[in-house]
């Protein structure tokens, strides 16, 4: 199986190559008969890439030790659902992953698009066959997950026990689609380029493509937030690390183009500012990808055997030059027929909103590459933490949180002083009832905390406006139609998929500004050696150290566990289980944190060490409205299934426009 | 021969066979891609355009109705997108007679010869 798992992958790099030049000489010759035979590649890739992957999946089922890939993360002991996982556990596998979501995406692309036989989409087909020759290349010649060792080993070396955590078999899959999905908008946006079509049929053929991969990439984050907060116990979800960073670019990014293209399909105007954004999020994701494989920097996601660092920045500067060069030429077509109708309109807080989503993301992006700037340039390599970011971002984030809640209230186009002062007079009341009712109740010592508050003031103030744009569209519909007010409601969700599906995903955002802001700045912790029978106070909880308990789990894995009984007002409410594994041939032990949430806050108990005379030192974080993140993700989520549901006016507009086209120019194009 | 080299030769085989057959065999002389007409190409816009103006100009009536803008505003605003909704029927018309008497004459001239 490992042969032809070898062999399929050089199938694959030879088949992509061809569908490449296929294409582009179809493209360009007009000729049906290369273009019929490019059309076999994507799916003929694909399906070798598929069968390579099966043969490495394989290879770690039944635990075969003559790759060297499966000895380095796996071994005989490891659960069947961490084998799974091993895939992508490494540098070479998760190389391979990222092939098979890419070759994955492009034949739905292919499917999606053949009927329409456009230029367009042979255009796309060929450039997202050209980044899978770039990766085909990588895996066959640099970094071959089929490599053999010529003596097998009897058993593996095992997978990191840091990575044996269940959100690990979710985070990088839905990372990667994310961040692999926005090669189909890429791959449209340079299409459109090359062929200078140049109005918004790809805006109109990757919408769909945009918002998935914008969404797992949201996913993605959070659900990687989610790991680090039960994996690496330090009580904390996000430490500005260089690749979490690199992961949250491009979603800056994305966010701020899925808002400004907006404003291209309704004015026909920014063409060259979302051509610039589309280009921007797919250079962000190599740039991800560039620093998570270079070995340029240390980090827990960084892979061990990172040495594809001058192939990724070859690939990065090409890119860049070809989508500079390419927007420069094209800079006459892509010139806006029409401007903004006043500054005081919904299409000026987008733009608002694009420009301080970028300084976010600017920031970031200094952040994450000034130790290396500063390494190769003074020799010193200078760390820059989360007081950085907090520092800048934090600030620009408020802002951000305010456009949430004022977009909605301006109307498109233009809005008058006096309408604005009576939409705003209702969530202002709100916001500063809500503020005077904190005020006693929250601590404002420091700027953390008084940023709290104003993050407070301002979820109340954009979730107020939302609450309002949801009635006065209801009540609007009621007097219309007679409808019942649930009925109306869903008529006008469903009717204005897009828009109410958009104040869906802003609720879930606000709700993650809550608990960033709550946890951050009102969290506390306590940390105490203690023998059995002692107690731990930490807010209203008491938390009493009842045994510390060994467990065999497997040969090669020990955990050691430490109960403690959870009171709250003299009442046993929990019992914590806080661990640490021991993994054979594992220097160091990892700890497994217990949590108790609930929508207040979280208590959070790790044991940080122990002794032979079963006294432990326990680390308790007691971190407010954590949970609020989470549900935020799947908040975001709904309203992304209410965006992306197929609209069937939409649909039926489409298919009368085409038979409009028939009916003149036949045969129809888009 | 070993049986993994067998398969590898069928794969490649089957693989050399999908890709080739269009290459061929005789296909019907159409060409994949219509040539660019600028036209054809302002007319697939010009349509693109006229919903989104009358999408926006429904959007207009919502901002309207839950208090947006001022009756002023919205008087306004939906004059000028209306006239920008007949520029762009109108447009539309003209390129479909345009396309229309096209076709008449090359069937004429076909007719004749």
């Amino acid at each position: 199986m490992n042969d032809i798992g070898e062999f399929t992958l050089m199938v694959a790099l030879a088949t992509s190559l061809y569908g490449t030049v296929a294409y582009v000489m179809a493209a360009r010759g007009n000729r049906m008969d290369l273009y019929r035979s490019a059309g076999k590649a994507p799916v003929i890739t694909w399906a070798c890439v598929m069968v390579s992957s099966i043969a490495l999946w394989n290879a770690l089922f039944t635990n075969d030790f003559s790759l060297q890939y499966v000895w380095a993360y796996s071994n005989i002991e490891l659960d069947y659902f961490y084998k799974f996982s091993s895939f992508w556990g490494g540098q070479k596998g998760s190389l391979l992953f990222w092939a098979l979501i890419l070759t994955s995406y492009m034949t739905a692309v292919y499917f999606q698009g053949r009927p329409k036989n456009l230029l367009l989409v042979s255009y796309a087909m060929a450039v997202m066959l050209a980044i899978t020759t770039f990766f085909l290349f990588l895996l066959n010649f640099s970094t071959n997950p089929f490599e053999r060792i010529p003596l097998p080993p009897l058993d593996g070396r095992g997978l990191n026990p840091m990575l044996q955590n269940y959100w690990m078999v979710i985070h990088p899959p839905t990372l990667y689609l994310g961040y692999i999905g926005f090669t189909v908008p890429f791959a449209f946006a340079m299409a459109a380029l090359i062929t200078k079509n140049l109005d918004d049929a790809w805006i109109r053929l990757t919408r769909k493509w945009t918002l998935i991969a914008w969404f797992f990439l949201c996913m993605g984050n959070l659900f990687g937030a989610s790991w680090a907060y039960v994996e690496l116990g330090w009580g904390g979800y996000w430490a500005w690390d260089p690749v979490e960073n690199a992961s949250f670019m491009p979603l800056i990014v994305a966010t701020a183009y899925l808002h400004s293209v907006m404003i291209q399909e309704k004015k026909d105007m920014m063409k060259v500012w979302n051509m610039s954004l589309i280009l921007l999020t797919f250079v962000m994701t190599i740039f991800g990808t560039f620093i998570t494989r270079s070995g340029l920097i240390q980090s827990v996601h960084t892979f061990d055997e990172a040495t594809l660092g001058y192939y990724f920045l070859a690939f990065l500067l090409f890119i860049i030059v070809l989508c500079v060069v390419l927007i420069i030429k094209r800079l006459p077509l892509l010139k806006s027929k029409n401007e903004l109708d006043s500054f005081l309109s919904r299409e000026a807080s987008f733009l608002l909103n694009n420009l301080v989503l970028l300084g976010i993301g600017f920031a970031t992006f200094w952040g994450t590459i000034f130790p290396i700037i500063s390494e190769a340039v003074r020799g010193v390599k200078i760390t820059v933490g989360p007081p950085f970011y907090n520092q800048v971002n934090v600030p620009i984030g408020l802002i951000l949180l305010a456009l949430i809640g004022i977009g909605p209230v301006i109307a498109w186009r233009r809005a008058t002083w006096s309408n604005l002062k009576k939409n705003f007079m209702k969530p202002v009341i709100t916001a500063s009832v809500g503020a005077a009712a904190l005020f006693p109740i929250v601590p404002l010592s420091n700027r953390s905390e008084i940023y709290t508050y104003i993050a407070f003031i301002l979820c109340i103030f954009v979730m107020s406006t939302i609450i309002m744009e949801f009635f006065k569209g209801t009540r609007a519909r009621r007097e219309l139609h007679q409808e019942t007010a649930v009925s109306a409601l869903g008529t006008l969700v469903w009717r204005n998929k897009r828009r109410y599906g958009g104040y869906i995903v802003h609720v879930g955002v606000v709700m993650i500004f809550a608990g960033i802001a709550a946890s951050q700045s009102y969290g506390t912790h306590v940390e105490k050696h203690v023998k059995i029978g002692e107690t731990i106070e930490i807010g209203d909880y008491m938390l009493r150290y009842e045994k510390l308990v060994p467990i065999q789990a497997t040969s090669v894995k020990t955990r050691v566990v430490a109960q403690l009984a959870v009171e709250k007002n003299g009442r046993r409410i929990w019992t914590a289980r806080p661990e640490k594994e021991f993994y054979k041939g594992q220097d160091q032990p990892v700890s497994e944190v217990d949590v108790r949430s609930t929508l207040v806050s979280d208590l959070y108990v790790i044991l940080a060490d122990f002794r032979e005379d079963e006294s432990a030192t326990l680390k308790v974080y007691l971190n407010p409205m954590v949970s609020w993140l989470w549900m935020g993700g799947w908040v975001i989520a709904l309203g992304t299934v209410v965006c992306a549901w197929p609209d069937r006016l939409e649909q039926r507009r489409r298919l009368e426009r085409l038979k409009r086209q028939q009916a003149v120019f036949a045969p129809a194009q888009e | 021969m070993r049986f993994v080299h067998f398969i590898e030769l069928l794969l490649i085989a089957g693989i050399l066979i999908a890709i080739g057959i269009p290459l061929f065999v005789k296909l019907p002389k159409t060409r994949p891609f219509a040539t660019i007409n600028p036209t054809k190409e302002e007319y697939n816009h010009l349509l693109v355009r006229k919903e989104e103006v009358l999408l926006s100009i429904r959007e207009l009536e919502i901002d309207f109705k839950t208090d947006k803008i001022s009756g002023e505003d919205y008087e306004n605003l939906r004059r000028k997108m209306e006239g920008e909704a007949m520029e762009t029927l109108e447009r539309i018309d003209q390129l479909e007679r345009e396309s229309k008497k096209g076709r008449k004459s090359v069937t004429k001239n076909f007719t004749l010869a």
